[in-house]
């Protein structure tokens, strides 16, 4: 057990248990996430495809997550849903104690736009805007004036130690560089959650510990981080791994016993 | 979403607009060329019309805004050539020099001058003008605007009177009759009757003058109305007046008193039409705006099929935009996007790409009107409202237009989106 996991905030099986179970309750506060019965169903062809069915989880503010699971787990429906990018089938969802399961699609992206931070897999930059620009966006759309979002840009870039990079474009940064322009971008309107999805699926390995080192700061300065990923070594980083299997959590647990549990 | 938001993301759209323009030149050239000849088009044409307008508004500046002309038909109505025609202005009787008397002695009115155009042939020694254009006035005429003389004089009521053979000569006619030489007492033949030239006068540029003939380049003669009708085979049922009312009397007021006046000297009963036509400034204007209203209603047909063509280049360069950019959609709504930012994006990418061809048109059509004006007697300038016009219906076109495009972009479902190629 490493000393790390001991003073940081990390929920207990039992803390969890209460909050998932009192169904149609606002979760206490310092609950960022939590799902309750949680259901996605495709339509593919007339055949019903049950990605998810009945995902519980709760996550508490601080927490620093890995979701994994062989694909076809339904791990990045449940990224989808958590990331308010898509809309659940049935259960519950309660995002920073809104319940966002039955919103409209306007009012998901403004909760996207405040709540959540997206890191992608292929970073998902603007090709034709600088670093600083693509940082500025999720501001354009939060309604910042012009000043105030430049001046939080340079902020957040500044973080990742990109600030000498503002003005370049994506095509001009390497990998490495572009996934901290992404984070930067992430983090530029003080999400609630963190959510990477497969963040280092397209670095070398040098450049992955880089980025996870970023990950590994930020959680350690309280921003709550849920990352989506089948690498077990990546997950590894995380203090706490959620295990989906069948569209259903089969393991929530520490970080140390997941991994050998994992045979790792 | 507020305010400053919105126009700080239309500009963003303005820039991603020329962008996009920039990535792909030919497919957004050939988007952009429909609209730009539509509006080159109406623009050029606009010019000619506005030009020509403005220019017809300055002879008849010269006529006054004030003076009214009696004719005897109606000068909107001219079609009476056939003899099956039922055309009652034919029976209209001339104004009688009686009538003109009677007119020039109304309290109402400070002069009537009274003219007969004809043409002839001209004599001077060796040289011989054929079908030279000559207006027969009664004296007032120098009273007019058009009158312009300089070296020389203009006859006298007296010699109006007395019929007395003198003629007065425009610049061209002088050179042509007399070359550098003093013309001033020299006696010229028209229509084998002597004439002694007593003045030049100075025709001012008019394009209605360029186009009638009776411009400053053509050659042309005054003589003395009396003359005209004495010693000279001139065609008198075409005789019109020129009425100025006195400055303290209103036009419709003096159209009133001389109405009343050849009604009253011609025994028309009430009720019964006139026999004769009372025509202002305004009338003109409205001949000369039903004749080019057409014109431009042309105009305005072909700039909309150029707009059209443009619009439907506005719907494809836009769906194959938004299937390409199909992931920047998912990545911007993931950034929290609302269907209607990214609609609104889309339609000021569309809405900049007419502009453009709105603004390319634009230069064209102004190069095009200074070429009309050096290189025709056209006087072409483009009216300022014309830009306006332009640059706002391309705008419109491309938001209309792009419309299709940018709902498809608005509805497409983020997860989809991003999963994009």
């Amino acid at each position: 057990m490493s000393p790390q996991t001991d003073d940081v905030a990390l929920s207990t099986t039992a803390e969890r248990k209460v909050v998932v179970q009192s169904a149609g309750a606002q979760p206490g506060k310092d609950w960022v996430i939590v799902t309750r019965g949680l259901k996605r169903e495709y339509d593919m062809g007339g055949e019903i495809v049950r990605a998810l069915q009945g995902v519980d989880l709760a996550i508490r503010k601080n927490e620093y997550v890995a979701i994994m699971g062989p694909s076809g787990s339904g791990k990045s429906t449940l990224m989808n849903l958590i990331g308010c990018l898509d809309t659940p089938n049935g259960g519950e969802y309660w995002l920073s104690g809104q319940l966002v399961s039955t919103m409209k699609d306007d009012e998901l992206a403004r909760v996207r736009n405040k709540e959540i931070g997206f890191v992608f897999q292929t970073f998902n930059l603007l090709p034709r805007a600088s670093a600083l620009h693509n940082v500025e966006l999720p501001l354009v759309y939060a309604g910042v004036g012009s000043a105030e979002r430049k001046e939080r840009a340079m902020e957040a870039l500044t973080k990742v130690q990109l600030a000498d990079r503002a003005s370049h474009r994506p095509n001009e940064l390497s990998g490495g560089q572009r996934q901290r322009v992404a984070i930067a971008r992430a983090l530029v309107n003080r999400p609630a959650i963190l959510l990477a999805d497969e963040p280092t699926g397209n670095l070398d390995s040098t450049t992955s510990e880089e980025i996870m080192r970023v990950f590994e700061n930020l959680a350690s300065t309280g921003q709550t981080v849920i990352m989506v990923t089948h690498e077990p070594d990546i997950a590894a980083h995380a203090r706490r791994v959620v295990v989906l299997r069948d569209g259903k959590i089969a393991s929530d647990e520490r970080n140390q016993k997941v991994t050998s549990s994992l045979g790792l | 979403m507020k305010f400053f938001a919105r126009v700080s993301m239309a500009l963003e759209g303005v820039t991603i607009a020329f962008e996009a323009i920039r990535g792909n030149k030919v497919r957004a050239a050939l988007t952009i060329s429909g609209v730009a000849v539509g509006v080159f088009v109406v623009v050029t044409m606009a010019a000619a019309v506005h030009g020509i307008r403005e220019s017809f508004q300055k002879d008849l500046d010269e006529f006054g805004a004030t003076t009214f002309q009696i004719n005897r038909r109606d000068p909107g109505n001219n079609q009476c050539n056939s003899p099956d025609d039922p055309c009652p202005d034919r029976k209209n009787p001339p104004v009688s020099l009686d009538e003109l008397h009677a007119i020039q002695n109304l309290p109402e009115v400070a002069y009537a001058v009274a003219r007969i155009g004809n043409q002839g042939t001209m004599i001077y020694r060796d040289h011989q003008l054929k079908s030279v254009g000559f207006d027969a006035y009664t004296s007032d005429w120098i009273r007019t605007d058009r009158a312009d003389i300089s070296p020389g004089r203009s006859f006298t009521e007296s010699e109006d009177q007395s019929a007395a053979p003198l003629i007065i000569v425009n610049d061209t006619l002088k050179s042509q009759l007399f070359g550098d030489s003093d013309p001033l007492g020299k006696e010229i033949t028209l229509e084998g009757k002597p004439f002694t030239v007593i003045g030049v006068f100075h025709t001012k540029a008019g394009f209605l003058k360029t186009l009638n003939g009776t411009g400053p380049d053509n050659p042309r003669a005054i003589i003395p109305m009396m003359t005209a009708w004495r010693h000279l085979s001139v065609y008198k049922r075409g005789i019109s007046v020129a009425v100025m009312p006195q400055p303290s009397v209103t036009r419709d007021d003096a159209m009133d008193a001389v109405t009343a006046l050849l009604r009253s000297r011609r025994g028309i009963k009430p009720g019964a039409n006139n026999s004769f036509y009372l025509v202002g400034e305004d009338r003109i204007m409205d001949i000369f705006n039903q004749f080019f209203g057409a014109i431009f209603l042309v105009g305005i047909t072909l700039s909309g099929v150029g707009l059209l063509v443009g619009g439907v280049g506005v719907v494809a360069i836009m769906m194959i935009s938004v299937t390409e950019r199909t992931r920047e959609i998912g990545v911007r709504k993931a950034l929290g996007a609302t269907s209607a930012i990214i609609l609104w994006q889309f339609l000021v990418e569309a809405a900049t790409l007419t502009t453009l061809g709105a603004a390319i048109g634009l230069v064209i059509g102004a190069v095009l009107s200074w070429l009309v004006k050096i290189y025709t007697p056209i006087p072409a300038s483009i009216p300022p409202e014309a830009v306006l016009v332009a640059l706002v219906a391309a705008a419109g076109t491309g938001i209309l237009f792009g419309m299709m495009p940018a709902a498809r972009a608005a509805r497409m479902d983020p997860v989809e989106s991003l999963r994009h190629e």
